[in-house]
């Protein structure tokens, strides 16, 4: 009998971990969301109902602390050589229940990622904000404020525009950092987060990577204000909004790695949104697998059951193929990021790296969206119904092939990377 | 929203009279002031602004009571002949709002499909053409032909299952069935058109009154888009319908899919051209790589030509359904069934196309076009809840069966 944890993926890749910590999150998700998402549409702004949902997830489970050091009471997932495929199977399972959660989680990693995993590690930022994460039994966001009014998708496409359109600048005075500028659309923002990871400038126009910085400001700071949620399409428990940051002053310390190296190390997280966004969508492909499956179990044409129907067949037996395949190919995604320190391995900045995660997941992408958009119309009558749960999946979906540059972006990258483009 | 989407999206079915092209030249003033140019508000207060703005499109310029024959205090638009007007209104309303152009559609449809023929029969259309020419806004909704359930036999419409019964009573005829699903509009209707099955299985058409004895309505149902449309189930226990209640003309069922195929499929490709104007505005202000304008880097520009061209091809293969429907006039049952085959082939392709053009466009517009700030996200979830509600069931596989009946003389399918 098939079930959703039938479809493939290379077992050989898999973390001696995955079994017990999926079956773990799994009930808790079954239990803490589930259950409730068909509510969420109407909790986009305030997040009452999410919210306990979140502290269950993040702080109960513990998944905030995933990155940290064992040592700082995290779960040294930051060191593991498991890391993506440990991930990928959290966000999996999250994207099964709520692509919402899941963008919620992975961009709490996005920041923490740029100082504690290797060979990007910043011992002392780790110690100072270990505490602000793993000390607590509320949930604690953090966000990756990269987005700004002028610049679209810029930021992602750091490696043709060196970051030469960042206008958020950053001026060392003594020993402590004052930025000033306004950033729009990160995932945890609209009031969520604590800490920012702010990429800036600090010296406008300028398209040398030395000019690039990677900041940490926490959110209660003086100079920072949030504005509130955006009003969106879908994914109700990812709030989006601006922030301003008005002469907000941090430590010098608080800058990840210096010059050169910020943007080495910011630049790792293409690699693993691309991967995540991957487990986000095979999450959701297998949520729609158990509810079409239960559809065409049930309903029929020609009075029997829809799936007994060949032409029906022929397109539910699609919609399942492609799961299985972009299944493979998430998992191959992220045994692509834990291979980059081995000898076979390329480093996560690297243009084979880049090309390959940003393929699949524009490979994913398109056939997440065909998939649901398909199985609504194999519903019918019932395909646009929040009771079936599919349509809302079909809306949040969509945001995951939009968001870091979208699919243009994508296609860009992996034309430099098997074309060796030299001008895109 | 400078543009002229008269000269981009041609249109060579269109009617040339003039009493069309004024009533078209109404509608579109009507969606540009009170909608299309106003939509942070209409955004924001959308369910009082929607119940406003129909009324005005219903009831002030009287579009519904456009189909009731002349001779019942209506506009007399009930001919055939009239499709491609009747179109180009659908698209006209359709850009402003599809809810609206959804609901209104559907008060057109009921008349083309009651009064449609010369011949048409006095009962029902006097009766409800007293109350949809009145003043009070009016909303029809369809029951049509969807998934049946694993168990359960019911009788069939060329595969489809047939929700709902009438069997003879001493005075008309009852109709029974649980858990029918209406299109749309089931928690708001006033009269549900309901596609049942006689004692034979024939399928037949039925009007009954939403207030009728046996009506019950369910739970209403959230929806992905077309939220101004409250649905919700019903259920019929013997609801008691007078004998002119019951359209037992061979074909019906036939013209009201091709009519719902053409006329909604009108209201998407409205949506198409709005989204069109949107994305072109986007696309004219917003750089890429630091610099150029979206519309002139040549990936963006091919995403932004798919959208053109989607909605362009979609408005064409509905201008050209439309000429077939007005040119089959009231013609033999075989014209029906032809007529009815090519208004699912194009009603299926022009609603794929027009979500193939959306779903493209936002990947431009990246998180803003995911934003309800700049309203393509709207349409974007009122068409594709559109197309899934006329695919009924099975994707486009009841579609591909009904093609190859037709064209290749299958009978076992």
């Amino acid at each position: 009998m098939m079930d959703i944890d039938r479809f493939s993926r290379p077992e050989e890749y898999i973390s001696p971990f995955d079994r017990h910590f999926r079956r773990l999150i799994r009930s808790t998700l079954e239990e803490a969301v589930m259950p409730h998402r068909r509510r969420y549409d109407e909790d986009w702004k305030d997040h009452r109902l999410i919210e306990p949902a979140f502290d269950r997830l993040m702080a109960g489970l513990g998944l905030q602390k995933g990155l940290f050091p064992l040592k700082y009471g995290g779960m040294g997932m930051g060191g593991s050589d498991y890391f993506f495929r440990l991930g990928y199977m959290v966000c999996e399972e999250l994207g099964r229940a709520d692509t919402g959660f899941a963008v919620a989680l992975a961009v709490t990693y996005w920041p923490l990622l740029v100082i504690s995993v290797e060979p990007y590690v910043n011992e002392r930022l780790i110690a100072q904000f270990a505490p602000m994460f793993c000390d607590t039994d509320k949930a604690v966001f953090a966000a990756n404020a990269m987005t700004e009014p002028q610049g679209g998708s810029d930021i992602e496409n750091l490696n043709l525009l060196g970051g030469k359109t960042i206008r958020t600048t950053a001026r060392l005075e003594g020993d402590q950092w004052v930025i000033n500028g306004h950033k729009l659309w990160p995932t945890n923002s609209g009031g969520v987060a604590k800490l920012f990871g702010v990429p800036c400038t600090t010296k406008p126009g300028s398209n040398d990577p030395e000019d690039f910085a990677f900041i940490y400001v926490p959110a209660d700071l003086p100079g920072v204000t949030q504005g509130g949620p955006y009003e969106k399409a879908g994914m109700a428990a990812d709030k989006n909004g601006d922030i301003w940051f008005e002469d907000v002053r941090v430590p010098s310390w608080y800058r990840a790695h210096g010059p050169g190296k910020d943007a080495e190390a910011f630049y790792q997280l293409i690699s693993f949104g691309q991967v995540m966004s991957c487990a986000f969508l095979t999450g959701a492909l297998m949520n729609l697998y158990e509810k079409l499956s239960e559809f065409v179990s049930t309903r029929t044409y020609h009075n029997r059951p829809l799936k007994e129907n060949d032409a029906v067949a022929g397109i539910i037996g699609r919609i399942a193929g492609d799961i299985d395949i972009c299944r493979i190919l998430g998992y191959e995604a992220a045994m692509i990021g834990d291979r980059r320190n081995k000898p076979y391995g390329r480093p996560l900045i690297s243009e084979d790296v880049v090309g390959r995660v940003r393929n699949i997941k524009d490979f994913v992408s398109d056939k997440a969206i065909d998939c649901f958009g398909k199985a609504m119309d194999v519903l019918g009558l019932h395909g646009a119904d929040r009771d079936w749960d599919i349509e809302k999946h079909w809306r949040d979906i969509k945001m995951v092939q939009l968001w870091m540059g979208g699919k243009q972006l994508c296609q860009m990258e992996a034309a430099r990377y098997f074309f060796n483009c030299e001008t895109l | 929203m400078g543009r002229n989407i008269d000269h981009l999206f041609i249109h060579p079915g269109m009617p040339a009279d003039e009493e069309s092209a004024s009533v078209a030249r109404l509608v579109r003033q009507w969606a540009d002031r009170e909608i299309v140019t106003r939509r942070m508000e209409y955004r924001e207060g959308y369910h009082q602004l929607f119940a406003e703005k129909r009324r005005k499109l219903c009831i002030d310029i009287g579009l519904q009571k456009l189909t009731i024959p002349a001779e019942l205090g209506g506009f007399g638009w009930n001919s055939p002949s009239r499709a491609p007007a009747l179109l180009s209104l659908a698209c006209e309303t359709g850009r402003a709002d599809a809810s609206t152009g959804v609901l209104m559609a559907s008060a057109w449809a009921l008349f083309l499909l009651l009064a449609g023929r010369s011949d048409f029969p006095e009962e029902p259309c006097r009766s409800l053409a007293g109350l949809y020419s009145g003043e009070e806004v009016r909303t029809p909704a369809f029951v049509l032909t969807g998934p049946g359930t694993v168990g359960v036999e019911t009788p069939l419409f060329l595969g489809r299952s047939i929700p709902a019964l009438v069997r003879g009573a001493k005075t008309g005829f009852t109709l029974s069935g649980t858990g029918i699903r209406p299109l749309i509009a089931g928690g708001m209707a006033d009269l549900f058109c309901v596609v049942c099955a006689d004692g034979n299985g024939t399928p037949r058409v039925a009007l009954v009154p939403a207030d009728a004895e046996g009506v019950m309505r369910g739970s209403s149902v959230l929806m992905t888009g077309l939220n101004a449309c409250g649905n919700a189930p019903i259920d019929l226990f013997a609801a008691p319908i007078p004998g002119a209640n019951l359209l037992d003309r061979e074909g019906a069922v036939e013209e009201l899919y091709t009519w719902l195929n053409l006329l909604l499929g009108g209201v998407s490709a409205g949506a198409g051209v709005n989204f069109f104007e949107i994305l072109a505005d986007w696309s004219d202000s917003r750089v890429i790589k630091g610099g150029g304008t979206l519309k002139e880097n040549p990936l963006c520009a091919s995403v932004l030509a798919d959208v053109a061209g989607e909605v362009a091809l979609a408005r064409l293969l509905l201008g050209e359904l439309a000429g077939i429907v007005a040119a089959r006039g009231e013609g033999a049952p075989g014209d029906v069934r032809r007529t009815y085959t090519y208004a699912g082939m194009i009603g299926q392709r022009v609603q794929e196309g027009v979500m193939r053009a959306m779903n493209r466009g936002l990947e431009l517009m990246g998180s803003a076009g995911y934003a309800r700030e700049w309203h393509v996200e709207k349409h974007w979830r009122d068409v594709k809840t559109i197309q899934s509600i006329l695919c009924g069931v099975g994707a486009e596989a009841p579609v591909k069966m009904d093609t190859a009946r037709f064209f290749y003389d299958c009978r076992e399918i």
